[in-house]
């Protein structure tokens, strides 16, 4: 069982002798529900290195209001980077905190290199936010297959906000294999204003660039 | 002239509605997250914003209730645009001080017709 070095101080006090208590797992755990914020930031910064932090800390993230322990909370995931760590940062793409959302896809947008398996999952997830969510993730993938995946979404995707949000990622990173699908979009949805003038600003842009 | 905000990370949906107002008569500005808006909002008044979800940094929601907790600041009219058409989103939207809420995406002559309606001009 792992320890965090002792001090002689007393449990609960001042911002700065938290972290210099003697806690286990179980005591780091009980101490991600402390009323005293600084002393739940410790203690998610003290889980981290350990086995099985994931799973406590996805816990605790459902019921965090204070955003720097939050903040403390995304980055132990991303730094700890297990499956139930990027479950977690992808469940909290299904929330209803506009705020945590977007954290979770900055935090997802940084470790590229466990998003990449789970990525063709989430651009297929029945909930379109979730996968306009992906698409926004994609662009800090630097992936080979990015421009391929982006592709597939315009071709596919029944949703028009989906498919404009892969357009606006693909009139940045998109080359001239993307002109078939970008003319056939168009033509999808070709009643829409903003479809049309996003694509015609990829397709320019895609030109333009290969002159 | 009056002056609108437009707050989208979204460079394209920046440049959408920026050509739609401006062709309406509209002075327009960008800001890319709810920090620089707010940054922007505080020093210049602006008469109307336009309101992006979500967003780096500071989201649509909470870019509106800071600013709404700003004594001194002009409290102008905001619509919110998103891709997010959810009851929930929306009624957050409104407590956060959305005057509008408006799922995406949104056609030219709706946008300068919401906002002539929030800047109490003729349709």
């Amino acid at each position: 069982m792992a320890f965090i070095k002792k001090t002689a101080t007393p449990i609960h006090c001042t911002e700065h002798d938290e972290r210099h208590t003697e806690r286990d797992f179980a005591d780091l755990v009980a101490e991600l529900g402390a009323e005293n914020e600084t002393a739940r930031r410790w203690a998610v910064r003290d889980l981290t290195p350990l086995p099985d932090a994931s799973q406590p800390l996805v816990a605790r993230l459902a019921y965090e209001e204070s955003a720097s322990v939050r903040a403390a909370i995304l980055n132990a995931l991303a730094q700890i980077g297990d499956h139930a760590a990027i479950a977690g940062l992808i469940h909290c793409l299904r929330s209803e905190d506009a705020g945590l959302r977007n954290e979770a896809i900055e935090v997802l947008k940084a470790i590229p290199q466990h998003v990449e398996p789970v990525i063709h999952t989430l651009l297929n997830d029945s909930d379109s936010d979730v996968r306009i969510f992906a698409v926004n993730i994609l662009e800090s993938l630097r992936h080979k297959d990015v421009e391929k995946w982006l592709i597939d979404v315009i071709a596919k995707d029944p949703h028009i906000n989906v498919c404009a949000t892969a357009v606006d990622l693909l009139s940045e990173v998109g080359t001239e294999r993307a002109l078939p699908a970008l003319k056939q979009l168009k033509i999808r949805f070709e009643d829409d204003p903003y479809i049309c003038f996003t694509t015609d600003l990829a397709l320019k842009r895609i030109e333009d660039g290969s002159q | 002239m009056k002056h609108i905000l437009v707050i989208d990370d979204a460079a394209t949906v920046r440049l959408y509605h920026r050509g739609i107002l401006e062709n309406a008569g509209y002075s327009v500005d960008e800001a890319i997250n709810g920090i620089e808006a707010l940054e922007k909002a505080l020093v210049k008044p602006y008469d109307l914003f336009i309101v992006d979800v979500n967003m780096p940094k500071l989201d649509g929601y909470g870019f509106l209730k800071e600013f709404r907790r700003q004594d001194d600041a002009l409290q102008s009219p905001a619509i919110m645009v998103t891709t997010e058409a959810g009851g929930s989103d929306k009624q957050l939207g409104y407590m956060s001080g959305a005057n509008l809420y408006i799922t995406k995406p949104i056609k030219p002559n709706e946008l300068v017709n919401y906002a002539r309606l929030l800047l109490g001009e003729t349709l």
